[in-house]
């Protein structure tokens, strides 16, 4: 459950997924291309050859008509599979999750890996896997080598959850991920925090809101 | 409030009086004497927020933790502070984020490494009962083994006796036959001879004179005794056959009553007298057995109880009962005789093992009778007091 006070509404929504598929570069082009009411810094914590050793946090907002501040606090976890620990620490406590995976043909394995123990940290700290709002992009696919789009949709024809392909280089698929991920996340809580009958906001104007654009 | 990596500080916590202490002096001189920190709710931190003063707000990630409030320092100068103490904060909340989250890394690493460590133990238990029951397993089969190998061997020899013994049965049954025979023929022809008698002339003279009056008569008695000795000679051939059981050597369902009358019968002929055998039987279940063996087994016991009431010097008795219940037959075989110390009782299943003078027995009996009680996966033991009795108790289980 996200927190909440009476004037403030705090989601947490987690970029996970194998080393080097793209999750920090993800919060880049969402920091460059976004323009919310609020924006904060893009945190980029410690690092080393560029990879993230424990998280890095962009926060967003804006106001909803009642006066309630909704934020959004998108974190990155740590690929490299000896951060396991950290992965589920920064795991804890989601409200939504990006599965970013690598449209690489060599990756196929590392991204299985990387989603089954998604569902086995969301077990362990606590998280409903079934039901935990989410989206699943397949990134890097400029690659030569990458997925065709077509073979990866047959693959994942039986998943519940949207497919984006993007290219996180150039930005394309980035927002439409995140926005895929905040209607996913509208759905499970909207109505649980009375989002429109308490502050006014229908799922196009939460999800205008997070994104900045006019609904 | 949940207090993770992930919360959002406070100003108090990322500046903690100490740091206060060296950092607000500082920056009283840098903005010209006047200055104050509240957190974001402006609740003062260091100095007297004063109602005219400028104000800057600190914000770390949208909303501001706090505030920077001077009424003397001017505008560009409050602003520029403001950045130095939002650089000091940054790197104040990386530092405490990352150890934070380390922390929780750190914890859920060892979590996860009692839960290996707990899989392990329980892969290991889960290793080690397998191989105790493997153990055990390879072990019964051994036994089992075992079992069978005695079993086999027993049944050889018996086999091997029983061949002998039905082959003298045969060859003593022929000759027996026709001696019977002869006898009976021979009595007819005396009966001839007696018609002498009414003769008259020289004949009855030689009649008188050698006496074939008596002859004539002991004659008969002589022919009736052979015919007794021939018919006892039939049923101990018969006897034997049946003991021997050549025809038996499998399996099969029997009464152990039936077994130890049979047993004693083949006894009897050789008790001296002053030994008497008393029956208290109940009625038995009949068990899959090899009647071969449990005869060989019920008289070689019988045997020893007979011997030991011969060894005595006075008279005895042997007194055999039997009874079942739900686990199986008990049978007690009691006798008067001598009795065994403990010593003797301690060895007496031993092969080979025994108290009679050289020659007079291999002392196979009870080591014999063991596997053979064993084989039929029955119990067999001593109880006995020298020079009151001994008593052998024997049980067989039935299959429930
Ligand atoms: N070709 C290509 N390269 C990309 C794309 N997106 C990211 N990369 C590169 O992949 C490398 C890893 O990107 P990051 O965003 O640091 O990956 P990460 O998932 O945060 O990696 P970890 O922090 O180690 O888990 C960088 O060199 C990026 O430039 C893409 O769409 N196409
Ligand atoms: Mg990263």
């Amino acid at each position: 459950m996200p927190e909440s006070d009476a004037r403030h509404l705090s989601f947490k929504l987690v970029y996970y997924g194998p080393a080097q598929s793209g999750k920090t570069t993800n919060l880049f082009r969402l920091h460059d291309q976004l323009a919310p009411e609020l924006k904060g810094e893009l945190m980029t914590m410690e690092t080393k050859d560029d990879r993230t050793l424990f998280f890095d946090l962009l926060p967003l907002g804006f106001r909803a008509p009642s006066g309630l501040l909704i934020k959004f606090r998108l974190f990155t976890v740590p690929g490299q599979v000896a951060h396991d620990g950290t992965r589920k620490a920064v795991l804890s406590r989601a409200d939504g999750v990006v599965f970013v995976a690598d449209a690489d043909r060599a990756q196929e394995t590392n991204n299985g890996e990387s989603f089954q123990s998604l569902a086995a940290n969301c077990a362990r700290v606590g998280l409903d896997f079934e039901h935990l709002p989410m989206v699943v992009q397949f990134n890097k696919c400029d690659l030569p080598n990458a997925v065709p789009e077509a073979e990866i949709r047959e693959r994942w024809s039986a998943a519940p959850w949207p497919l984006v392909f993007a290219v996180a280089l150039n930005g394309q698929g980035i927002e439409s991920t995140f926005e895929l991920l905040l209607r996913a996340v509208y759905r499970n809580f909207g109505e649980k925090l009375e989002l429109l009958a308490q502050h006014g906001l229908d799922e196009n104007a939460f999800v205008a809101g997070a994104l900045g654009k006019a609904a | 409030m949940s207090l993770g990596f992930d919360r959002e500080w406070q100003l108090d916590e990322l500046l903690d009086e100490a740091s206060r202490e060296k950092i607000g002096p500082a920056l009283r001189e840098l903005l010209r004497g006047d200055f104050a920190l509240t957190d974001g709710a402006g609740q003062a931190l260091w100095g007297q927020p004063s109602a005219d003063a400028r104000r800057e707000p600190l914000i770390l990630e949208l909303e501001a933790v706090g505030y920077l409030l001077s009424s003397t320092a001017p505008a560009a100068a409050l602003s520029a502070a403001r950045d130095l103490l939002l650089t000091l904060l940054r790197a104040q909340i990386r530092f405490k984020m990352a150890s934070t989250l380390h922390l929780e890394a750190v914890a859920e690493d060892f979590e996860s490494l009692k839960r290996e460590h707990a899989r392990l133990s329980e892969s290991e238990a889960r290793y080690k009962t397998l191989s105790a029951e493997l153990e055990s397993r390879v072990k019964k089969q051994v036994d089992q083994l075992e079992e069978r190998q005695q079993m086999l061997y027993e049944a050889e020899k018996l086999a091997s006796v029983g061949q002998l013994a039905a082959g003298m049965a045969h060859e003593i049954n022929n000759p027996l036959g026709f001696v019977r025979s002869n006898l009976s023929t021979f009595e007819k022809y005396v009966g001839k001879f007696a018609e002498m008698k009414t003769a008259s002339g020289p004949a009855a003279e030689s009649w008188r004179v050698l006496d074939l009056d008596f002859i004539l008569e002991d004659s008969i008695d002589l022919l009736h005794d052979s015919a007794k000795g021939m018919e006892r000679i039939a049923r101990i051939v018969a006897d034997l056959k049946a003991f021997s059981n050549v025809d038996r050597a499998s399996e099969e369902y029997a009464d152990l009553n039936n077994c130890l009358h049979e047993a004693v019968r083949m006894l009897e002929t050789q008790t001296p007298a002053g030994i008497g055998f008393h029956f208290d039987l109940l009625p038995l279940p009949a068990i899959v057995c090899l009647p071969g063996h449990i005869n060989q087994l019920f008289f070689n016991i019988l045997r020893n109880a007979v011997l030991a009431i011969k060894d005595a010097g006075r008279p005895g008795e042997v007194r055999i009962s039997s009874e079942a219940d739900d686990e199986g037959i008990h049978i007690r075989i009691h006798d008067t005789g001598v009795g065994m110390s403990q010593e003797q009782i301690e060895h007496a299943f031993e092969p080979f093992y025994t108290t009679r003078p050289v020659g007079a027995g291999v002392g196979l009996g009870l080591a014999t009778a063991r596997n053979v009680v064993q084989a039929h996966s029955g119990r067999i033991s001593l109880d006995s007091q020298p020079d009151v009795g001994t008593t052998v108790t024997l049980f067989f289980p039935t299959p429930p």
